[in-house]
């Protein structure tokens, strides 16, 4: 069996669907090196990561597919998700053959796991931008810590690019050692393993004991609901909030 | 009394508004500024009741002139009242705001010492952060019935969404609860500000510089089960609403006791269930081109407690049923118990490609627990009882909630159907 092994970058893996297409050694899987196992029955080939080729494949998409194909593509890439590289390359299979019609043929596996895992990474974009919570370090620098179960710190950027202007700030993700920095001109992303002490700006602690406050003060009591509180905002997510939901 | 009191106080005696929307408008962050609109809107964090929390919902203050039998904050309730200035509202929002907390602010204010002054202390406040702040995040705010029109309308042009809460679906319920008010008072501003909507589309049609007015629209809020109005009176008032004053949205609000009044029925828990249905039926007519008067009748003025309204309402007309739904156009899709305007879209767009069987509904997520007993696929039919309406309202019946909050297993029971999660989750969400 023959696998394709990239470098776990984006620009990897449409090297790989590169390759694919052009050799005549055809994958049956592609797969970051860091998950790689080897075994028995297994042939890996691993495929050095080439930007002009990854940038043809990148342009083939949205020129010969569609520019959603494209996003779609990036979201469930940005997954990380075990198998993610196998299936971008057969949804791309079946889309250099129907092209911009593609999401219509629902009733195809690759589409549909394309569209379900790309909703579930749209999903958690979403809903970060709202559970994202800044503290405000001294030196007006604002800091967000979060644990994201995708990779999307990358997806979350431009928004509060737009929205914080007039701020820095450094959207940090803990799990992958990796943040967005925003000097009030532009946002790139670096890694960033740990902070070390930070020291708070003196009315951090009184906003946020107002907005500890404010979130008990906002429920009613005859309608407590903590299982629809749950549904919208999984406990896994709790952890960097200011506010305390109770179990 | 210091801003931390404020915030509590003031906090408290505004949690019964049930709007926490911030959808709808696209404001833009200008240069130097602070804060943009997303046009989905987005929740920041969800409270101990499981509803969202977008905005700063916050009352500008809680002295009131009124004495509403309903409200909590009527004039002859004693408890602890308190003002914000602007300046301190101001702060809040903006402290807030940078910590992305929230999504915007809410104002709104009980009435001291006359409508026009409490407007203009709204006004105000909105001013000093859209100019001062130059916060450019979302806005909601109250117009004051009675307060002059040209203080509702510089506002209105200043904002992303005004509501005005009209709570009491009829004359006669407003004479029994809130003497002090009258209808004709809370719906002449909510006209004013509608056809000032319409009007400002129109001009930002014509020209991209026109001043926006409200862009986000105009909401309300009805109570529901503190007086004796039928679900059919406040569906049909919704409807006109929708239609005639161009609203955005009605907020029903089930009625929380706040009050011992003689006048205010003593219920045991608030009417959820009722709500989500009244949610349900202003879905269907927003979204699913139904009307009030298929949905209900001066014979039957109520929801049915157990059933859904539009499965309620396909029970009726069996006679249009079952669809094919590899013909069967979009508009009578919608209308299928079980396919939502999700699934619909979905299904049209698969059906292009192939003929869709019993299990690609299934897939393109239809609820087939419902929708089996109205379609069919291919010319098959799969609801596997006889075609008529008490075998079907039997299986779509939902088990009556249990008080207790355990259940005994039984070796084979269906764990799923005993269970109404999803009428849990949508009678905070509203969607079906």
């Amino acid at each position: 069996m023959i696998i394709y092994l990239y470098d776990g970058s984006f620009e990897g893996l449409l090297t790989a669907i590169y390759e694919a297409y052009y050799r005549s050694e055809k994958p049956e899987q592609i797969m970051a090196q860091q998950s790689y196992q080897p075994d028995l029955f297994s042939q890996p080939r691993v495929i050095a990561t080439d930007s002009d080729k990854a940038g043809k494949v990148y342009d083939a998409i949205e020129r010969k597919i569609s520019h959603e194909a494209l996003e779609h593509v990036f979201y469930v890439y940005l997954s990380e998700l075990p198998g993610v590289g196998t299936l971008i390359y057969r949804y791309l299979q079946f889309g250099w053959r129907v092209g911009a019609d593609i999401n219509g043929h629902l009733s195809l596996e690759p589409v549909r796991e394309v569209l379900r895992i790309s909703q579930k990474v749209g999903v958690e974009r979403h809903r970060m931008l709202g559970l994202l919570r800044f503290k405000k370090i001294q030196g007006e620098l604002y800091y967000a810590p979060f644990e994201p179960d995708y990779n999307i710190v990358g997806l979350m950027a431009p928004h509060f690019a737009r929205r914080l202007a007039d701020q820095n700030w450094i959207i940090h993700d803990l799990k992958r050692g990796v943040a967005a920095f925003y000097n009030q001109e532009r946002w790139l992303i670096r890694e960033l393993a740990g902070t070390g002490q930070l020291n708070w700006e003196e009315n951090e602690a009184f906003y946020q004991e107002l907005w500890q406050n404010y979130f008990q003060r906002i429920a009613v009591e005859g309608r407590t609901n903590r299982k629809v509180q749950r549904q919208f905002m999984p406990a896994r997510y709790w952890h960097h909030l200011i506010e305390k939901p109770t179990q | 009394m210091d801003l931390a009191e404020k915030l509590n106080i003031l906090s408290a005696a505004a949690k019964y508004d049930v709007s926490c929307s911030s959808s709808g408008s696209n404001r833009k962050n200008k240069p130097g500024g602070v804060g943009n609109a997303s046009a989905s809107g987005i929740c920041h964090s969800w409270s101990q009741d499981g509803r969202c929390i977008s905005l700063l919902k916050i009352l500008q203050t809680n002295f009131c002139v009124y004495d509403c039998a309903y409200c909590v904050n009527r004039a002859s309730n004693d408890l602890p009242r308190a003002a914000f200035t602007p300046e301190e509202v101001a702060d809040l929002t903006i402290n807030f705001y940078r910590r992305n907390y929230i999504e915007g602010l809410f104002l709104s204010s009980a009435v001291w010492p006359n409508p026009n002054q409490t407007m203009e202390a709204l006004l105000r406040t909105v001013k000093l952060l859209r100019t001062q702040y130059r916060f450019n995040g979302y806005l909601h705010v109250k117009a004051i019935p009675g307060a002059d029109w040209r203080l509702i309308a510089e506002t209105g042009t200043l904002v992303d969404r005004m509501s005005v809460n009209i709570e009491l679906p009829t004359s006669e319920s407003l004479q029994l609860l809130a003497p002090q008010k009258k209808r004709e008072n809370i719906l002449q501003p909510m006209k004013l500000i509608g056809s000032q909507i319409v009007e400002s589309q129109e001009e930002r049609k014509q020209s991209r510089k026109a001043p926006a007015f409200v862009p986000a629209g105009q909401s309300t809020q009805l109570i529901v089960g503190a007086t004796a109005d039928t679900d059919l009176r406040i569906l049909q008032l919704s409807e006109s609403l929708y239609r005639r004053v161009h609203l955005k949205r009605v907020y029903y609000s089930a009625y929380v006791p706040v009050s011992t009044n003689p006048k205010l029925p003593t219920l045991a828990s608030p009417p959820l269930n009722r709500e989500h249905r009244l949610y349900q039926a202003d879905w269907l007519l927003r979204f699913y081109g139904f009307e009030a008067k298929e949905l209900l009748n001066e014979a039957s003025p109520n929801f049915h407690l157990q059933l859904d309204p539009k499965s309620d309402w396909a029970l009726r007309n069996l006679h249009l049923f079952p669809l094919e739904v590899n013909k069967v156009d979009y508009r009578f899709l919608l209308r299928v118990p079980g396919i939502g305007v999700k699934s619909a879209q979905r299904i049209l767009t698969a059906r292009r490609f192939h003929s869709l069987d019993f299990e690609d509904l299934q897939k393109l997520g239809v609820v087939m627990k419902r929708a089996r007993y109205f379609l069919t696929c291919k010319g098959k039919y799969f609801g596997q009882i006889p075609y008529r309406e008490e075998t079907i309202k039997e299986k779509l019946l939902a088990k009556p909630t249990k008080v207790e909050n355990y259940t005994q297993l039984a070796l084979f029971s269906d764990v799923e159907d005993q269970q109404p999660v999803q009428d849990a989750l949508t009678s905070i969400t509203g969607e079906l």
